[in-house]
This record gives structure tokens, sequence and C-alpha cells, in this order.
């Protein structure tokens, strides 16, 4: 009985999480959308006026809206890390913490998607990007690398959103039973007129199985793509074949520790520390510190390559980069992403929340950094010494970021009070007792 | 045709359809049905969308520089240099090119207006103008003195009928001063006394291997720029001894001193030192010097106190700068030494002006470089003390009436000489002018003249030259040219002196061009087809022969010059940059928004500190500085210049400058005295950001600025790395071009001229200082390291546009295929389809396609300038240098219409056109036989940037770098 008492409990914790949710959560949906508005003002104002309100000049032609857009889709990653790769590995801590990863996944593209438009010049031809047949016989540039992301960015939203939504519909369908009303409605549109059948269920462990296989190259193939705006130009500081693992590691990195970011007030806000547990924070802190150690190899790389051999721009441009305008902005980027993340090696810090909260928001301001610092620092001072500029970014962009992130988490709030944040059928499987088969519960 | 399937509804079909409704949705009348007349003969001349070209001459500045102004629906749109002209050569400077936005300005007067009073300016009738004009001559007839008329030099038919105005309403000959604050009188005051010519010499540069100039901005606005910048030119872009030699001399390195292959950085006001210890080292060895004539030992003893210790030690220069230079000025002839120029026309210039002819005419350069009798003498610039005299005959109420044509003392002239509280002392200010300058505000009646673009003229730069100004289109405005305003008030009052042939401007027009054609065709010839053929080509241009010149026999006196004063502050050393010329540009923004070449600044005026000043000073770029001098105080932005002698500041020529200097005059010259002031700088604590294209201080030239020698003539070729792709393949031309940077000055015509040709947009001062100008076409200034005996770096100038690589990095990375590589070998843009990703900004090495950050305005009437050829970009679109398709398009079409291969040199792009020096050629590269195929094969070519496998289609000539 021992068992069943199990499943009711994991069921009453997962559905009573959002009763939990009180004046707090709906003061931060409030504010998320105020910024929302913020951003989106501004945004208005730039279409109006054109890009003369952002920090933008010859030869800074990208800024902090690129680094905006790798920034969110780099967030985007650990979703599906932690949901496809670490399901085919059968990582079980995955469990408890994949659904939050992998919303933040669809909820980052969203974001992420909205940078390639609002940094364009006529956004209103945004649709050009894509390849659709016209009269015109206009075709666009496979070569391009911007095309890529295109279709990667675009993928990876259509994949992660169906992957999320599919492993959702046993629960959702849970929630419809347990709900009356207009809710019950909206979960019934969710779970696809799921009833738990045994075939249903092999279709369902079938097809996750699949979707899981098919995300996987993605988690290398999406940052790889979006590294590759920066390889494939010939712009000094960007033209390097280390990017793609270098930004996929970044990736990852930055992902997770945005994981953590949000599971460590949200296992609070829901009570939700017997399901997320101690251990779950420890499993991901230690892949936070594995890529940190990645990262910040791949800094050394980098400047290794550059500092050996002849003199060269590429050299010139990561000296620039290290002692320059952007100094201090390239040696706070160090400090959070190489040297904070180095306190993850004590066990007591992985295992403290407390301790664990500042270092992951410290790494997503580093990896911000990062982004930033790669973009602009290698701009600004090109190959041409008469152009170098400064680049500094306006209040614009700074709005439409800070709008960004109140897209991102007005979508995740609205995720967190509607949908289920823990996969209740995958804890209720994990659910340890001998007899949970034999009483024939696995289907229900 | 077939339709493309999807629709079913071919184009053609759709396109009727759209007639049809269109014809119905026109049909339908709103108002009452009337019928309309198409006119059967179109307007004559006009062809739209064929360019009709006018020969006429540009009046910016004196030197009067022969125009071919282009024409598209009966507006101008673009000037180029006449070909054919004997003065320009069929270049134009920066300014010329600008004139055509004097005509197109907003500001322009627009009527004639009566101004002041409480009414403030009201714009009247012609006939109200001139009768209230006329009757206030009339009632000032016969009092000589009692009208007085300030005009700018006019050596033409307009100067005439001034003069025969003046005197038929009994005036005497002085009622008419001819203004020009930037006179060369030193030049003309020593020529008067050495060589009895009381005139200004003309420099054949061409003839000459050294030119020495004592800053003397030759190449930026000194005399007439465009010719001498095009003789300099014919000696440079050679290595070897036969290529022309520049040292420039003066404590500031500007723009003509950035192409001088020496130095000599005299202390402020030491250039005269350093012309006499020249000349004493000269004279004082004329007997190991070859060819020098007898009076050259004869001079000893009037330079004997200037020996080039002495001489060094005055200029503040180390001793081996001046034998070097004597050295040089001996072995190295015929040559031309120049000068004084604005940053020399202190009270030392007479002495430096003589200095400067007796060295030439010692070296034999007098004759053969240095050219007398070539000055037509038509109008002689007064002499300052006569405008003086007439300030101060206005201030004491002698001046009833007092008529001003394109002349503004009142913002031309120091504020001590008065000239505008004499203005309020004189019942009646008549001004003529087309822009509302500080004088013509000040002006009760303003009786607006046409541009030179709108009226018919002419002027006499040299002896012999008349060049023709002939109307290119219809005034925009109600204006009247002033000679026919003068003309008209004859009328009215009737002066018969004026009446013959008629009382209008053409007639009297074509009776002067009658005498000139009548001339030209000698005896028995066609007079009318002479006048045609010179009003078609631009001109009545005989060939005149300079005048035999010796010198004055009567004994020289030693020179003498005072020490250097021993007041308080620093010599503020004036200059004039290409750009800003005489000063007054603020009615075009061209030359406000391009760059002076040597800071990058645009927009605002500077003060120029010497690196160890700014130092002391503790003040850095763009900071607010008050300079004050005796005569007032201004503040400035700082631009610590890296190529300034320390102990001076440089500010140049405008209104600033003007309000910081004394009413000061050259008794000896009569010139205004434009150096010498000393100003105290204090930090006012503030700091703007100064619009400049570069805010780097100062970027190296490594790399990209290549030099050759005689000793390693060659540049050599970057290591040819494998290609993964192929290039492209350009079946019928590969358009290219070559730049020769030894021949290249700065000057900046050629970014105003693409400016002006692709109507490329300004933006103003604060997105200039946001690094957000859109010229397709920038000069990029680098600096090298100090030469010896130099105090600071020299410059080196890169003019920088699109070098439509064969593998160009900009056409991979464009999602929507925006820019590509067309089968002539451009990078094409194309705006319409461009999204703004600015990718291809990004990935271009060589920064050369510019962002619309904002949507471009042209303000009414500006935008009749616009180029119809060429489209007008909008906001978020990269833009960037075409090659002036639209030419290489109009020769393409003009050749297939004739049925034969465009030929060399057809296509000519709007900057190759405009370069006085001709450093930019411009061709088929896949023409063995085109010039630009020749210079590309050249041993100094080569690729900036070439190491990346660009393959652009632009090569550089590497500078030459002597000894």
């Amino acid at each position: 009985m021992a068992a069943a008492a199990g499943i009711r409990q994991v069921q009453a914790i997962a559905l009573q999480a959002e009763d939990r949710l009180g004046l707090g959560h709906f003061a931060l949906l409030l504010l998320s959308f105020a910024a929302v508005v913020v951003g989106g003002y501004a945004w208005a104002w730039q279409i109006g006026h054109g890009m003369v309100g952002s920090g933008l000049e010859r030869p800074v032609a990208w800024g902090v809206y690129i680094t905006d857009f790798v920034f969110w889709v780099g967030i985007a990653h650990s979703g599906t890390l932690i949901s496809a790769i670490l399901f085919l590995f059968r990582a079980r801590f995955r469990t408890a913490v994949y659904r939050v990863a992998e919303a933040m996944t669809v909820f980052g593209v969203m974001t992420a998607g909205l940078f390639p438009i609002i940094h364009l010049g006529r956004p209103w031809f945004a649709y050009w990007l894509f390849p659709y047949p016209n009269q015109r016989h206009l075709w666009v540039n496979f070569r391009s690398p911007l095309l890529w992301d295109v279709f990667a960015v675009s993928t990876y939203f259509v994949i992660s959103a169906t992957f999320l939504w599919v492993g959702m519909v046993p629960d959702a369908a849970a929630l419809r039973d347990a709900s009356a009303g207009w809710r019950r409605r909206f979960y019934a549109v969710f779970s696809v007129g799921w009833h738990g059948t045994s075939e249903e269920w092999r279709h369902f462990t079938r097809s996750y199985l699949f979707f899981a296989a098919l995300a996987t190259p993605l988690v290398i193939s999406v940052h790889s793509v979006v590294s590759w705006d920066f390889a494939v130009s010939m712009v000094p500081g960007w033209h390097s074949t280390i990017f793609p693992p270098y930004f996929v590691a970044g990736a990852i990195f930055s992902g997770v520790a945005m994981v953590v970011t949000l599971l460590i007030p949200l296992r609070r806000a829901l009570r939700l520390e017997e399901a997320i547990t101690i251990h779950h924070l420890d499993m991901l802190a230690r892949v936070v510190l594995f890529t940190s150690l990645i990262v910040t190899y791949s800094y050394v790389v980098e400047f290794s390559l550059a500092l050996h051999g002849p003199p060269s721009a590429e050299r010139a441009t990561l000296v620039y980069r290290a002692t320059g305008d952007y100094a201090l902005l390239f040696w706070i980027m160090i400090l959070c992403n190489s040297v904070l993340p180095l306190l993850l090696f004590v066990p007591r810090v992985r295992r403290s929340p407390a301790a664990l909260l500042p270092i992951v928001i410290a790494v997503n301001v580093g990896m911000w950094l990062e982004r930033f610092v790669i973009i602009v620092s290698s701009l600004s001072h090109d190959r041409l010494s008469y152009l170098w500029r400064v680049y500094h970014p306006q209040p614009i962009e700074i709005a439409i970021t800070l709008g960004s992130f109140g897209w991102f988490f007005f979508w995740f709030l609205l995720f967190v009070k509607f949908l289920p944040t823990l996969s209740i059928a995958e804890l209720k499987e994990q659910v340890d007792h001998p007899s949970v088969a034999q009483m024939g519960l696995v289907d229900g | 045709m077939d339709g493309d399937g999807t629709t079913g509804l071919q184009r053609r079909t759709f396109l009727k359809v759209l007639g049809a409704c269109g014809v119905e949705a026109g049909c339908s009348p709103a108002h009452a049905p009337a019928k309309l007349y198409a006119a059967l003969t179109p307007e004559p001349n006009v062809v739209p969308g064929t360019p009709i070209f006018y020969r006429t001459v540009c009046r910016e500045c004196a030197a009067g520089c022969g125009v071919t102004a282009r024409t598209r629906e009966g507006r101008v749109v673009k000037l180029e240099g006449n070909p054919e002209d004997p003065i320009g050569g069929g270049a134009l400077c920066a300014r010329g090119q600008a004139s055509l936005q004097r005509l197109y300005a907003p500001d322009r007067i627009r009527g004639p207006m009566r101004q002041g009073g409480a009414g403030g300016s009201v714009a009247v009738s012609w006939e109200e103008a001139l009768s209230r004009v006329g009757a206030a001559i009339a009632g000032a007839r016969g009092r000589a003195g009692a009208v007085r008329l300030l005009t700018r030099p006019e050596t033409g038919l307009t100067g005439r009928i001034q003069r025969q105005f003046l005197a038929a309403i009994g005036m005497p000959e002085s009622g008419r001063v001819a203004f020009e604050p930037l006179d060369l009188a030193p030049l003309r005051a020593a020529g008067r006394k050495l060589f009895g010519r009381d005139e200004l010499p003309a420099f054949d540069l061409a003839a000459a291997r050294t030119v020495v100039a004592f800053g003397a901005e030759f190449l930026e606005g000194w005399l007439s720029p465009v010719e001498l910048a095009r003789g300099f030119a014919a000696g440079r872009g050679k290595v070897g001894p036969s290529r022309t030699r520049l040292t420039w001399v003066g404590p500031r390195l500007g723009g003509t001193g950035a192409s001088a292959d020496a130095w000599v950085a005299t202390r402020a006001g030491g250039e005269a030192a350093v012309a006499l210890g020249v000349l004493h080292w000269l004279v004082y060895r004329s007997h190991r010097v070859d060819g020098l004539p007898p009076e050259a030992a004869a001079l000893r003893p009037i330079v004997a106190a200037y020996d080039p210790a002495s001489a060094a030690a005055a200029a503040g220069v180390p001793v081996a700068a001046i034998e070097a230079l004597g050295r040089e000025l001996a072995e190295r002839r015929p040559s031309a030494l120049l000068g004084p120029g604005l940053p020399s026309s202190g009270p030392d210039a007479v002495e430096l002006a003589e200095a400067i002819l007796l060295v030439n005419f010692v070296l034999g350069n007098v004759g053969r470089t240095v050219l007398y009798g070539l000055d037509p003498r038509l109008d002689i610039p007064a002499r300052a003390e006569e405008v003086e005299a007439l300030v101060a005959d206005m201030a004491a109420g002698k001046v009833e009436v007092l008529l001003l044509h394109h002349a503004d003392p009142v913002g031309a002239l120091p504020p001590g000489f008065g000239a505008r509280e004499a203005f309020a002392k004189v019942p009646l200010v008549v001004s003529f002018s087309d822009l509302p300058d500080p004088s013509t505000r000040l002006a009760q009646f303003v009786l607006p003249d046409d541009h030179p673009l709108e009226a018919f003229g002419d002027v006499s730069p040299r002896a012999g030259v008349v060049q023709i100004d002939q109307p290119a289109m219809r005034p925009l405005w109600d204006s009247r040219a002033a000679a026919q305003s003068l003309l008209d008030l004859a009328k009215l009052l009737g002066l018969s002196a004026l009446r013959a042939p008629s009382y209008a401007l053409y007639d009297h027009f074509l009776a002067a061009m009658k005498v000139l054609a009548a001339d030209e065709a000698g005896k028995g010839g066609d007079v009318e087809a002479a006048r045609r053929a010179a009003m078609e080509r631009g001109g009545f241009w005989k060939r005149a022969a300079p005048a035999e010149v010796t010198l004055e026999t009567r004994p020289l006196a030693p020179f003498r010059m005072g020490p250097p004063p021993a007041e308080e502050g620093v010599p503020i050393v004036p200059f004039s940059t290409p750009l800003r010329g005489g000063g007054a540009v603020d009615a075009m923004p061209w030359l406000r928004e391009v760059p002076d070449p040597t800071t990058s600044i645009s927009w605002v005026p500077w003060v120029e500190l010497p690196r160890a000043l700014a130092e002391r000073l503790g003040a850095s770029t763009g900071e607010v500085v008050e300079v004050r001098t005796g005569a007032g105080a201004v503040e400035l932005a700082a631009y610590v210049a890296p190529a300034l002698r320390d102990g001076c500041v440089a500010v140049p020529i405008g209104n600033e400058l003007s309000r910081l200097l004394p009413a000061a005059v050259d008794g000896a010259s009569g010139a205004f005295l434009w150096a010498g002031a000393r100003a105290t700088l204090r930090k006012t604590g503030r700091t703007i950001v100064l619009p400049r294209m570069s805010v780097v201080a100062e970027p190296t030239q490594e790399g990209v600025v290549r030099w050759v020698s005689a000793a390693a003539p060659a540049v050599p070729s970057p290591e040819a790395s494998e290609q993964m792709y192929p290039r492209p393949e350009h079946p019928k031309h590969r358009w290219a071009m070559a730049i020769d940077l030894d021949r290249c000055t700065g000057c900046q015509a050629c970014v105003v001229a693409c400016y002006a040709e692709n109507n490329v947009a300004v933006v103003g001062p604060e997105l200039a200082a946001q690094g957000r100008t859109m010229a397709w076409l920038r000069i990029e200034r680098y600096f090298e390291p100090a030469r010896e005996g130099a105090p600071g770096p020299g410059m080196d100038f890169l003019p920088m546009l699109c070098q439509q690589c064969a593998s160009a990095p900009c056409e991979p990375v464009c999602p929507v295929y925006a820019t590509y590589h067309t089968a002539e070998g451009l990078n094409a843009q194309v705006y319409n389809r461009c999204v703004g990703t600015r990718y291809c900004s990004n990935n271009c090495p060589y920064k050369v396609r510019e962002f619309n950050y904002v949507d471009p305005v042209f303000p009414s009437p500006l935008n009749l300038q616009l180029n119809p050829d060429v489209t007008v970009r909008s906001k978020g679109v990269m833009e960037k240098c075409t090659f002036c398709v639209q030419r290489i398009r109009f020769a393409e079409n003009a050749a297939r219409d004739a049925g034969r291969p465009v030929g060399d040199g057809e296509v000519v792009t709007a900057c190759a056109q405009a370069c006085p020096s001709r450093a930019i050629v411009f061709g088929d590269a896949d023409d063995p036989t085109s010039r630009v195929s020749a210079l590309r094969r050249d041993s100094r070519g080569y690729s900036v940037l070439g190491e990346l496998n660009t393959a652009p289609a632009i090569t550089y000539l590497a500078k030459v770098r002597e000894g």
C-alpha cells in the first residue's frame, strides 16, 4: 500500500502545486507583462524611426540584439539536453526537472526567435528569409549562415514544442480528470483524448523515444549553426573553427545554469522540495561545473592559437578584447564563467541552494557578456584601424532586452500556473516499490 | 511567354486587366468633364530620361574653372569639370561640386525682400524694390561717395556694368571696392617691388621637379587649386629622379603638407626665415651652383643677415633642414616655390613673398614654372585700407547707399573693423546676395542674384581666357542677375550710358561675346559660328605667352625682420581646408558633412592643439577650450593634432577665426592679416562628441598604405593561396579601378562628387558624431612614423570605397541575395531586396557598406538635385558604392546603339571624373589594352588586404618614398 500512497502523494504534489501560487506569482506576472509592454513600445519606436536609437554604428553592425539572440538560443539548449539526451542515457535524475527544462527551452526559443527580426533594418520583410514560392522567382541564399539560422531555430522550436507537448499528454489527462469547468476543456485539448490504455502507452513510450532521438542531434546542431554566424565570417575574433563546440558547450553551460536558476525558487514556491531534491540540484551543478571547464578550455585554446605564430589580425583582436575598451566586461566574464563555477568542486556548495543560486546567476550574466564581448569587441576593432569605434548599448536596446526577459518569464509564469511542472507520469513510474507492477498501477 | 503557372493568370493578362481598371478609374469624372490637350510638340531640349550638358563656369572661388552642367528634365543634377577648359582641365574641386547645393539651398533668398523695420523681412515685388532703391540712388546722385558698391572681384561683364553704372550716377572710380579678404596681396606686392609687375603669377607645376610650399595650401584652395593639383600630379606617381618632390614649410601639416615628401616644421611665422635662409644658401654658393644668373651674387648683401644658422634659429628649425632644402633646389631644377598662404599670411608675408620670388628668380624658375603676364588684371582686389576707408566713411555717415555684391564684410572680417556698426549708419544697404549672409541680414533691401547656373555672364581668370557663364536652367526662384538689377535701376533712372544695346543683360552679354568672337574669328571669319562654338565648348581660350621678367635694377634694402613678438600666449595658425575654402559653407551640407581630410572632423569648427600643449593644458580631443585673444574669445572643441608643431594652435578659416583676430592690416601689401594673432587657452570643463569619421587618435598605415622607393620599386605581391571555389567569370567586362596613392592629395573632390552623383544622404552632425555618415567613398587618413627632423608623424590618404571583390565576403552571407556578383564584376546591391541584417557590413573587411539608420532627408528644394538615375534609399537598407553603375549602363547603351564595343575611357565614374590629380582611373580589366589593365599590372600595384583573397577590382598604386 505504500506504493499506492506514494503515487497518490506524487499526484497530490503535482496537482496542488499551482494552488500554492498566490499574490506573489500574480505580481511577478504583472511585472513581466509590464516589461513586455516596455520592450514592445521600444520595438515599435524602432520600427517607426529606424535603427537610429540603437548604439550601432560603423563598424559595429551587430550589438545587443544579436547578443540577446545567442543568449536565448543558449538558454534554450539545456531543455533538450536534459529531456532527450539524458533520457536516452537513462539518467534518472532528469525526471524531476525535465519538464521545467523543456518549458524553458520552448520559451527560450520563442524569445530568441524574436531577435533576428528585431535586429532587421526592415523587420516587416522578415518573411523574405523563408524560401516560399513567389511569382517573382525570388529565392533565399542557402550559402548564408543567417538562413541556416532560420532553419535551425524554427526546426528547434517545432521539435522542442512538440516534444514538450507529447511528454505532457498523460499528465494533461490526469489534470483533465481532476478538474472541472474551463480547465477541464483546456486540459482536454492538451491531452488529445488520452485514456491511458495500454495501446496508448505503447505508442506514447515509443514516440517519446523517437522524439528524444530526433531532438538529440539538434542539441549539437542548433548552436553549432548559431556559431557559424560568426565562424563562417571573416571577422578576426569570429573566424575560428573552435566556435561550434565552444558555443555548444557554452549553450549547455548557460542553459543548465538557467534551469537551476529557475528551479531553486520554483521548488520553494511550489514546495516541491520532496520531488526536486538536493540530489537533483547537485547533479545539475555538476553539469554546470563540467561545461564551465569546457568553456574555460575553449577560452584558453582560442587565445593560445591566436598568440602563437606570426602577428595576425586575430591576435590583435583578442589582445584588444582582453585589454581594450571592453576589458572590464571581458574579465567579469572570466570571473563568472571560469572562476566562480570552480566553487562547485566543493560538494557543500553544490548541495546548498543558497550558495548555488548566486553562482548560476553569475554564470548567466557571464554567458551574456561572453556573447557581447565576442560580437562587439571583434567588430569594433576590425582590420582597418581608421574606423575603429567603441559601441555603447543605448536605452532602446536595454529596454528591448528587458522586454525579452519579461516575455520569457511571462510565458514561464503562465506555464507554472496552468501546466504540470513535474512529469507526474514519470514520477509515478519511479515510486519505488516492487509491488507496483503487480498491482497493475503502471498503466494507470 | 508563359506565365509561371502558379495562378493561371498570365502576367500580360494581368497587366491588361490592371490597365483597363486604371482607365476605368481615370475616366470616371469627379468634376465636370473637360477636354485635355496634350502637347504635340514637347518642350524643346527636354527629352525625358536624356541628360543635356551645358558648359558654364564655377564661381565658388576666383580660380574660374570651366564646368559641364548635366541637366535632366530641366534641372541641373551634377556639375563636372569641363575637359576642354584650360584652367580646371576637366576636374572640379569639392567646393565646385557643392555649388549645386548653393543653387538648391533651402535658405536661398527666393525673391526681393525688404528687411528691418517693424515687419522684419517681407517679400516685395521687384517693381517696388527697384523703385525704392532707385529713388534713394537718385537722391544721392552726383554726390561723390554717396553711393558705394562693395563687390567680389568681377572680371567680366558684371564688373563692367557695375563700373558704368557708378560712373553714370556720377560716382568716382573709387566708389567701387572689390573685396577679397583672402587676397594674395603680399605676392602681388612682392612682384611689384621685384619685377615691377603688380599681378599674381601663374604656376606651371607640371614643369617643376621640386615644389616647395611655404604655407601655400595649393592642393586645397590656394590661388587655383584644381589647376595646381593637376600640374603637380603630372610629376607624381612615378619612381625615380623625374618624380616631383614636394617640401612643406610651416608649423602645421595640413592637407597639402600631407602630400609632401619633406616637412620643414618652422615655428608659427617662421616660413620667411626659411625662405631667406635658402636664398642665402643659394646666393652665397652661386659660384658653386650651376647656372645661377649674375644677379644672384648681387643679392648677397640683402640676405646677409640670414645665413642658414641665423635663419634656422629664427625659424626654429635645424640648420640642416635649410641646407638640405637649398641643396635640393640647386640640384633638382626647375622648381617652384609657392607662398605665402593662409597659414603664413602674417606680418612677414611680404618678406616671405619676396624671398620666394627671389629664390624662384635665381633658380631660373621665373618664366618656366612661375609665369608673369598671365594675370588679366581686370579686377584687382582693393587694398585692405580701401575697405577700411569705406567702413570709416559708412560710420561717418558719408555713405547714403551701399550696394553689396557677394561681399560679406560683416561675416568675413574680424569684428574689430567695425563693419557691423558702420552698417547701422548707412541709410540704405542693398544686397544682391543669393544667401542670407551676415551682411545681407543687415541690408534694407535684398535683390537676390541668380545662381551662376541660372544667368549669363563671364569670368576671366587668366589673360586671354574668358570663361562663359551660361545658364543651365531657368531660375528656380524670383531672382534676377545682379547685373540685370543694375540695368533695371539704370532704366529706372534713365541712365543712357547703359542703354546700348538695351537694358537687357542678355543683349550686353551677346554684344560682349560678339566682340570676343570677332577677335577669335579674325578678319572675315564667321563671327556667329565662332560665338556658338565658344559657348558650346565653354569659353574663349587664347593662349597668352608669359611675359619676360627682369629683376628691378634699383638696389634692394636688406631684409630685416623683427624678432617674433614676445606677447603672451601661443600664436594662432590659420588654415583653410579643401571644404571650407573662404569659410562660408553653411548653405552647402555636403561641404559640412564631408570630413576635413586631416582631422576627419565635420560640421563643427575646432581648434588644433599640438600634443605637448594639449598635455600641458590637460585637454583631450572633444574638450571645449576657450581661445582668447586681445580681440575676443571663442569656445572651440579641441582636436589634439599629432602633426602640429608645439608652441602654436591652429584654427580653420571661418567665423570663429575672424572673431579671434584683431583688425590688422599689412601696410606693405594691403592685405588683411590672418596669421600672427596670439591666444591664451583655458579649459571650459565641457566636452562634446566631435563629429569625426575616425575617432582613433592615430590609426597606423601598416600594411594598408604601401610604399615603394627607387631601391625597391615594386610592392611584393602576396602569395597566391588556393581557392576552394572558382572565381566568378566575367564574359564581357570586368569593371575595375586603379587609384594612385602617390597622386591622391586627400582633397575630397571625389567624395563630394560621389554624394552628388549617387544621392548619398547627408545625416547631420548628431548622426555624424555617431559614426553613421553615408559616404560611399571616404578618404581614410593614416599616420606614418615621423620622418627625420619632423616633430610629428606624416599622413597618408587612402580613398576607400567598395572594392567590388571577385570573391566578395559580403555576397555569401546575405540571406536574401540582396547583394550578388554581376557578370560584369560588380557587387550589386539590390536595395528593394535588402532586409537589413547588416551581416554584409560585418563581413566586409573594408567596411565600405553604409546602413541607413534613418530615412534620408533631402530638404526641399535640395531634392531637386537628386540624380533621377539613382534610387533614393530608405531606412533599414544597406547601400554602397556601385562603381556608378548608371554611368556604366549609359555608356554601354550608347555603344550598343552605335553598334560598337564600349571604348576605354568611355565609362568614367563620378569620383574619377572629379579628381583634380587624375589619381583614379576606371575601365575594363578584361580589356588588356585598357589603361586600368596596364595600371593593374604596374609594379606599384597592390590590393588593400589582398592577403584575404578577396580579389578586389581596385588596385592601389603605392606611394613613392624618395631617398
